[in-house]
């Protein structure tokens, strides 16, 4: 009888659910996260295709109490064989198959979550204190001590829980498991060196990341889309597409998402917020999956399709950007005014990828994890008794991921059996 | 919105492009609106209609060019091309279309609309002509096909007179110049 934890490195959606449903079906679980609240990626969508909902509420995760928004918070409070360890990473890895012995490193607590009511009286006093999200777990305000400042010893004394120690140190621990689970997600390319975008010189153009964090009524403008250089409103929208992806300058695959959730932002775009006309600049539209309706429902929404590449973009008199756009389909050039310049931008490995696939031997696939075994249809074993799921396997979509988890439960299951 | 240090713009070229802001952004929903332009939007410029059209290979637009020019909001351009005009109607690529844009009857639209504002052809103002003054387009003559056929020289109880009355008063009438 194997009784050893499970150890999930990563809490975006494959993490979340690949712990959350271990521990529900008895498994002690330690899940580490490298930022100081779980969600991934994720955790900056305002919707999520294809329910178009918060990324969680997935049917099969709905019988969970709580707010039907965060199904998993509850898990994480309650599920005692579930524990979780924010601002950690993996040190080194030990021991043989089945019998791994990890060493973590744990970020220095500043804040201490089961004290923290998130009252946001240290945040009056101090810029070093914030809060990443409304929807940040664990419920707490987190402590930047690079920002440090005059007020953070207001703000220890004023802290009506007394939650705050700003002496905390960082620690290590080490714990014996028996599988490893590598859910450690993608990144999204700065796409700073590809010049023609001017992204990172231009202060308009921007990620379809940044995007959806502009669109997000719990987000910085509170859903109104404004454009970062003056803060006026966004008339008019152009987005491109292929930007890092299916280059061989960059990343030579396609990131399999970007179409649908270009489609998505233009949607809302076009269908929630008036008068602001949205432009996409495509070489290809790939609906993966079953989302064709997408780009139906865009062209319906008056959404105009110009299929060819920019030329320049450069920033207008008006404050907006003026580009030029080669228009492939009528041999045209065709020149824009816009407000905002969206880049959809590769999804790659994220930082700290590599150093796990070396010190777990895995193979490697464009910095992704790569299936042990090419042959078989288990893209989730990756080693023995190592798994991975979710984008960390390269770009998925959020389904895709939960059913990526899912599997690699039931692999963990069986093996217990 | 991350910062870099400053780079050179790219180089100056001498592309001189289609400004945006001077298209008629309200022509695509002028042609939706129209009877058969509903599924306008829906095209997704596969170029089937192209591939399907007899005699595209002489134009100078192609059928799906010609749709994107109406998603763009090229009205000019398009009331003022030949291709609408020379449409030999054929319906193939409307029957081919897989998203259901009806392609023909967009080009329809397309002519009444130019008639309207007076753009139409010399050569299509002479068939006007022809079917105004003589209710048809194509007199039937005592030829030998009828002869062949047993039948007289004369199309028994054959009177445009009326058909020419009721033209002259449409679009038809119209585009010859009366009221």
């Amino acid at each position: 009888m194997v009784t050893h934890p499970v150890l999930v490195i990563g809490a975006g959606v494959a993490g979340l659910t690949a712990a959350v449903e271990l521990a529900d079906s008895g498994v002690q679980t330690v899940l580490i996260e490298r930022n100081s609240t779980v969600g991934g990626n994720a955790l900056d969508l305002y919707k999520a295709f294809p329910t178009d909902d918060c990324f969680y509420c997935f049917e099969g995760n709905r019988w969970r109490p709580g707010i039907r928004k965060c199904f998993y918070r509850s898990a994480l409070l309650d599920q005692p064989n579930l524990t979780l360890k924010i601002n950690t990473t993996l040190k080194e890895v030990t021991g043989e198959p089945g019998k791994f012995k990890v060493v973590l490193s744990i970020g220095p607590r500043y804040v201490d979550p089961v004290k923290c009511i998130m009252c946001g009286i240290c945040m009056e006093h101090s810029k070093a204190f914030s809060l990443i999200s409304p929807q940040c777990q664990p419920q707490a305000v987190v402590y930047n001590p690079d920002k440090a400042d005059e007020g953070v010893a207001r703000a220890v004394e004023e802290c009506p829980t007394k939650a705050i120690d700003i002496e905390a140190q960082p620690s290590e621990e080490t714990i014996n498991v028996s599988d490893i689970i590598v859910a450690t997600g993608y990144h999204e390319m700065q796409p700073v060196n590809v010049d023609e975008y001017g992204y990172g010189r231009i202060p308009n153009v921007i990620t379809q990341l940044e995007l959806a964090r502009m669109l997000d009524p719990n987000g910085i403008t509170g859903g109104v889309l404004t454009r970062p250089s003056d803060g006026e409103r966004v008339k008019s929208v152009l987005m491109i597409q292929c930007v890092g992806s299916r280059d061989e300058k960059y990343y030579p695959y396609c990131s399999k998402i970007c179409c649908i959730f270009a489609l998505k932002h233009a949607n809302i775009i076009a269908l929630e917020r008036e008068n602001v006309s949205v432009n996409i600049v495509y070489m290809d539209i790939r609906t993966y999956d079953r989302y064709e309706r997408y780009y139906r429902e865009a062209r319906e929404a008056g959404v105009n399709f110009i299929r060819g590449r920019v030329q320049r973009v450069k920033p207008s008199e008006n404050g907006g950007i003026e580009a030029i756009v080669y228009d492939s389909l009528l041999n045209r050039y065709l020149k824009f005014d816009t407000d905002l310049f969206v880049l959809s931008s590769a999804l790659e490995a994220p930082k700290g990828s590599e150093e796990i696939i070396k010190a777990l031997g895995l193979r490697e696939s464009n910095g992704f994890v790569a299936p042990a075994d090419l042959e078989t249809e288990e893209n989730v074993v990756v080693g023995d008794h190592v798994y991975a799921c979710g984008t960390a396997l390269g770009p998925a979509e959020v389904p895709e991921s939960v059913t990526q988890a899912r599997a690699v439960v039931s692999k963990i299951l069986q093996s217990r059996m | 919105m991350a910062e870099t240090k400053d780079k050179i713009d790219p180089p100056v070229t001498l592309v001189e492009p289609i400004d945006m802001s001077r298209l008629d952004s309200s022509f695509r929903k002028e042609i939706q609106s129209m009877p058969d332009g509903n599924e306008l939007n829906a095209c997704f410029a596969c170029s089937t209609c192209t591939a399907a059209c007899p005699i595209a290979n002489q134009w100078t637009y192609k059928p799906h060019q010609l749709i994107r020019m109406i998603l763009l909001g090229m009205r000019e351009e398009v009331l003022s091309s030949k291709e609408i005009w020379e449409c030999l109607t054929c319906f193939q690529c409307q029957e081919r279309c897989p998203q259901n844009v009806r392609v023909t009857d967009i080009l329809f639209d397309c002519k009444n609309l130019a008639a309207e504002e007076g753009k139409v052809p010399d050569s299509i103002k002479g068939l006007a002509k022809e079917l105004i003054e003589k209710g048809q387009l194509y007199v039937i003559t005592a030829d030998w096909e009828r002869e062949d056929l047993d039948l007289e020289p004369e199309v028994p109880g054959m009177s445009t007179d009326e058909f020419r009355e009721i033209l002259k008063a449409t679009r038809t009438g119209k585009i010859v110049g009366g009221e």
